[in-house]
């Protein structure tokens, strides 16, 4: 059972749900053949099959459709929030969730990379550390944060032939576009792989290390990759979030569990 | 329409001057309105006025300060610095691709702090303009309203737009309530806790015809004022030399 805004608070009380989706995304330049809006588009349509799919009941949070984008500031259509203002937005969402017993909260991060591993997020990078300082902060609460494309890392790199090179506007995501909404994807798709490795977008912007506004490969996208991609996203977005819970609770509900760990990653 | 379903090279053509903002919220509407009903009609309103004046429309904000209705099941709020630097981020955004008049459409009476917030931005960036439309656009064609005196929240107008808007979202059945507190008591205490239906106002009066026509008139009013209020801030520019810190 999926609540969300388009339902009225008696019907969201009837429901009780138990866990909340709060998605994350962006509003920044895509290359020359994507709208700005592109990520915050396919977060949208992630998170509702998402919370379709969840087991359980749940309430979905409208997307925030403003992230830290501070990487294109100043190309047209970017509008970037700073990382203080980002972290504040989610505690403050993820704490009035709590004060209503909603106290498993899962926020989907922008859409993430292919490139595996889930040390860190790949955009949002925030959203991260104001997850662990809410959980520490409230011991009642389980806040786990998960990006789509990374939680189906596997698939992707099975999917499409460019996955592990892309980092903006590239074969996944356009393809996804190609699925969700064909007339908003322009024409102009030229591949540009720069030699240096993404660490460069912490000293630069991206527009100097990329002039096209792509890191990756939209020639190589198809509608069809886009729809397997899509479904594989939700399938193992919805499957991490079920299983982390799982994984989360009994460590939530021991007395002492909550306590703060040093130095782990 | 220039938003976020264009490229960054379609905005960079049309080169907008003007960007409009607007500012929704997920609060409890009673038992017949959704949770986002400030949201659909900042959005709508924001999206005519943003035609009308060929600005640069940005994404509504779904979020912003509606505490007073802690305590109701979905509702969920942003603190009032956070809303401010929200605003801020957004208009320095703005400014670094070279737009210098932002309209900021409230779409949540509760959210005052973009009263501050708007002054101290114009103070700081002086080759900014920044308008604020501080009070619910559609609260202007109140005249349209039998009720619209008595009217705080999921009232006759608030339900008359959504009809207006998205009906199937509207229930049938509405309990219409006034309330004999002051407004003050949304600063004292959760709404739940005073008006226990969480409206005030008469939403029995509400028609799809009275919303339509407020949402007309209110958006072209609206984007009527912000043209005069930028040619009279244009009159009034001194020339000083645009500052370059950030607020």
């Amino acid at each position: 059972m999926l609540c969300t805004w388009e339902n009225t608070t008696r019907e969201v009380a009837i429901a009780e749900p138990e866990i909340a989706l709060l998605p994350v995304a962006t509003t920044e330049m895509q290359g020359q053949h994507l709208p700005v809006g592109s990520k915050c588009f396919i977060l949208d349509a992630i998170s509702r099959r998402v919370g379709e799919t969840l087991p359980c009941s749940t309430y979905l949070l409208p997307t925030l459709p403003l992230g830290t984008s501070g990487l294109h500031l100043g190309t047209p259509g970017t509008v970037a929030l700073g990382w203080e203002t980002l972290a504040s937005v989610v505690r403050d969402l993820v704490e009035s969730l709590l004060a209503q017993r909603i106290s498993k909260v899962a926020v989907l991060v922008g859409l993430g990379d292919a490139s595996g591993g889930a040390a860190w997020p790949s955009d949002n990078f925030i959203v991260k550390t104001a997850v662990r300082q809410l959980n520490y902060d409230h011991q009642e609460l389980q806040a786990i944060w998960v990006q789509p494309f990374r939680a189906a890392w596997t698939d992707l790199l099975d999917i499409f032939e460019t996955a592990d090179k892309e980092v903006h506007a590239g074969e996944v995501i356009t393809s996804v576009m190609l699925h969700l909404a064909p007339d908003l994807v322009g024409e102009d798709r030229s591949d540009h792989v720069p030699a240096a490795g993404p660490e460069l977008l912490n000293y630069a912007p991206f527009a100097r290390v990329c002039p096209g506004g792509v890191w990756g490969c939209p020639s190589l996208a198809s509608a069809q990759k886009g729809a397997q991609a899509f479904h594989a996203a939700v399938r193992h977005t919805a499957n991490y979030i079920v299983s982390t819970f799982d994984s989360l609770a009994p460590m939530k509900t021991c007395q002492g569990a909550g306590e703060r760990r040093s130095g782990d990653a | 329409m220039l938003d976020a379903s264009c490229t960054s090279a379609e905005i960079k053509t049309a080169n907008p001057s003007v960007a409009v903002f607007g500012i929704g919220a997920i609060a409890q509407h009673s038992g017949h309105l959704p949770l986002g009903t400030d949201r659909y009609q900042v959005a709508e309103v924001s999206r005519r006025v943003a035609e009308d004046l060929r600005a640069f429309l940005l994404p509504t904000l779904p979020f912003s300060m509606s505490e007073c209705h802690t305590g109701t099941a979905g509702t969920v709020w942003l603190r009032a610095e956070t809303l401010a630097s929200i605003v801020r981020d957004v208009v320095h955004s703005l400014r670094s691709q070279g737009i210098h008049r932002v309209v900021l459409i409230n779409g949540h009476g509760a959210n005052f702090v973009l009263g501050p917030v708007t002054r101290e931005l114009n103070r700081v960036h002086r080759d900014m303009m920044i308008i604020l439309v501080q009070y619910e656009p559609w609260s202007k064609e109140a005249y349209l309203f039998r009720y619209g005196s008595v009217d705080s929240h999921a009232g006759e107008i608030e339900t008359s737009l959504m009809l207006a808007i998205r009906p199937e979202l509207v229930k049938k059945e509405r309990v219409d309530g006034v309330c004999a507190m002051g407004r003050e008591f949304y600063d004292y205490a959760p709404m739940h806790r005073w008006a226990p239906d969480g409206v005030d106002g008469i939403p029995n009066a509400a028609s799809a015809e009275k919303g339509l026509v407020a949402l007309d008139a209110g958006a072209r009013t609206l984007a009527k004022e912000v043209r005069l209020a930028f040619e009279a801030l244009s009159r009034e520019d001194t020339g000083e030399s645009p500052a370059e810190s950030r607020g």
